[in-house]
């Protein structure tokens, strides 16, 4: 049997374990999933109704919060899951065959499919029972949301590879996503930004990833300073230092 | 052919492993070379002369940091009555979880760990509400479960009660035309029970003996 095929192997095995415990072991299970983006959708979309922009009809507003928020979910839950992937399956690394890394790839794998899944639903339901438009550009919505699920990747890894020496780093990291929330474009468009700022906001590489999945949402959004090569240049960036710094610390902790 | 010694089991070519604790460095092999024969093998030494790491590194768990470790058998994890079981997980989901890793037939491997293990309805529990006794049985039951050519065993047999002794005697038995055992415990009625050879960690070193009755003298002789 070759490695690869072993790999794919304890990867699957690792999917279906972590499946089982996801999301908590209480009945609510897989819906609270979907209930999370749906609950600060309509929250948003409530508040920003109260506010008054009443300009346009409130399908339009929970179209808009609804790209932005599954979007950023997506990065956000994903980095966090993928930064406890170590702690979490340790007793597991004591068959030969399971490493960290396959720990890490499979709640790639599993946070990628489920809110892959989660986004499907949400925005299906807009379409057919708020009678939102149809998507413009599914290719560049999916891009902009591989390039998203690999910066969370990377950014998980390194933080994995973090915790072995300070695991109080999550912290930091948790501390670090409260604000990112309000400068992620999440429920507002880079374009409407003024110019100073929106220099300064488009050093935020999320910025990128959720206007990019909005971009091929709508027809015709503005999206000049979107712009998808600067969001995988920290791909590559964050992913390298993930795992370099794995392979570098692999033995160093039991 | 349980003395048969044209057979090689696990090779190790001039291994190193040290860890950095806090207090500074400690040698657990300082170039070891041996050649380990396919026998049932006893390993002792001292607390902390580096028995479990010794196990994990014939497993290859983890990689020396210098020198090679060839293993031309299969050999099982380092079977012990806590360390593989996810806590959160049941018996029944860490059984699978292992089927699947190693390729088993699902059902099959279940149905033989649950008549072994004899857990009842904790079968279905998170393995974090097991005693100690239990967790020796599911680990001893799974590993059995499987057809490894070297199981590599971490004083499970001292925990558990008479019945289960005689049980996991009794199944290991039924494993011997195609298995071997190496061994970790301080027990020495129990290494008797299982190993006729002996290899002992000492300061770095390793000391192979035929006869198990040598390699507990000197064991005993540094424990003086």
């Amino acid at each position: 049997m070759t490695r690869l095929a072993i790999n794919l192997r304890v990867i699957f095995a690792l999917v279906l374990r972590e499946a089982r415990v996801r999301h908590g072991r209480a009945r609510i299970g897989y819906t609270w999933a979907i209930l999370e983006p749906v609950l600060l959708i309509s929250i948003l979309t409530f508040l920003f109704g109260l506010v008054g922009r009443n300009d346009s009809s409130s399908g339009d507003f929970a179209l808009f919060f609804a790209t932005g928020v599954l979007a950023f979910q997506t990065y956000r839950n994903t980095s966090i899951y993928v930064s406890t992937a170590f702690d979490q399956n340790r007793p597991l690394f004591n068959y030969p065959m399971v490493k960290p890394m396959d720990a890490a790839l499979a709640r790639l794998v599993l946070d990628g499919s489920t809110h892959a899944a989660v986004i499907t639903l949400v925005l299906c339901f807009q379409i057919y029972a708020l009678g939102a438009p149809p998507p413009n550009n599914i290719p560049l919505m999916i891009l902009a949301l591989t390039l998203l699920l690999s910066l969370a990747f990377g950014v998980g890894l390194s933080l994995a590879v973090l915790r072995r020496f300070m695991p109080s780093i999550s912290n930091v990291y948790l501390v670090i996503m409260g604000p990112a929330f309000f400068v992620s474009c999440v429920f507002f468009s880079l374009s409407t930004v003024p110019t100073l700022y929106r220099n300064i906001l488009a050093w935020n590489p999320l910025v990128h990833g959720v206007e990019g999945f909005r971009s091929g949402y709508y027809y015709g959004y503005q999206n000049a300073d979107v712009d998808l090569f600067y969001l995988f240049t920290w791909v590559v960036i964050v992913n390298f230092f993930g795992l370099v710094g794995e392979w570098l610390t692999r033995f160093r902790i039991r | 052919m349980a003395d048969t010694f044209s057979d090689t089991m696990i090779d190790l070519k001039d291994v190193s492993k040290t860890y950095s604790l806090r207090g500074g460095r400690k040698v657990i092999l300082n170039g070891a070379t041996i050649s380990l024969p396919w026998r049932n093998t006893a390993i002792l030494g001292r607390n902390g002369a580096g028995k479990s790491t010794l196990l994990r590194l014939l497993a290859g768990i983890e990689e020396p940091d210098t020198g090679k470790t060839i293993r031309h058998k299969t050999v099982s994890w380092p079977i012990g009555f806590r360390g593989s079981f996810h806590p959160e997980l049941s018996g029944i989901e860490n059984v699978r979880f292992v089927a699947r890793i190693y390729g088993q037939n699902t059902e099959q491997l279940i149905d033989e760990v649950e008549s072994f293990a004899e857990l009842g309805q904790f079968f279905y529990e998170p393995f974090k509400t097991y005693s100690s006794g239990m967790g020796a049985r599911l680990a001893f039951g799974l590993s059995m479960a499987i057809n490894f050519e070297v199981f590599l065993v971490d004083e499970v047999m001292a925990v558990g009660d008479a019945r289960f002794q005689r049980k996991s005697k009794a199944a290991f038995h039924g494993r011997l035309p195609s298995s071997r055992i190496i061994m970790v415990s301080h027990s020495m009625p129990a290494l008797r029970d299982y190993c006729q050879s002996g290899l002992v960690v000492n300061d770095g070193n390793l000391h192979y003996f035929e006869d198990l009755e040598e390699a507990i003298d000197l064991y005993k002789l540094i424990n003086s």
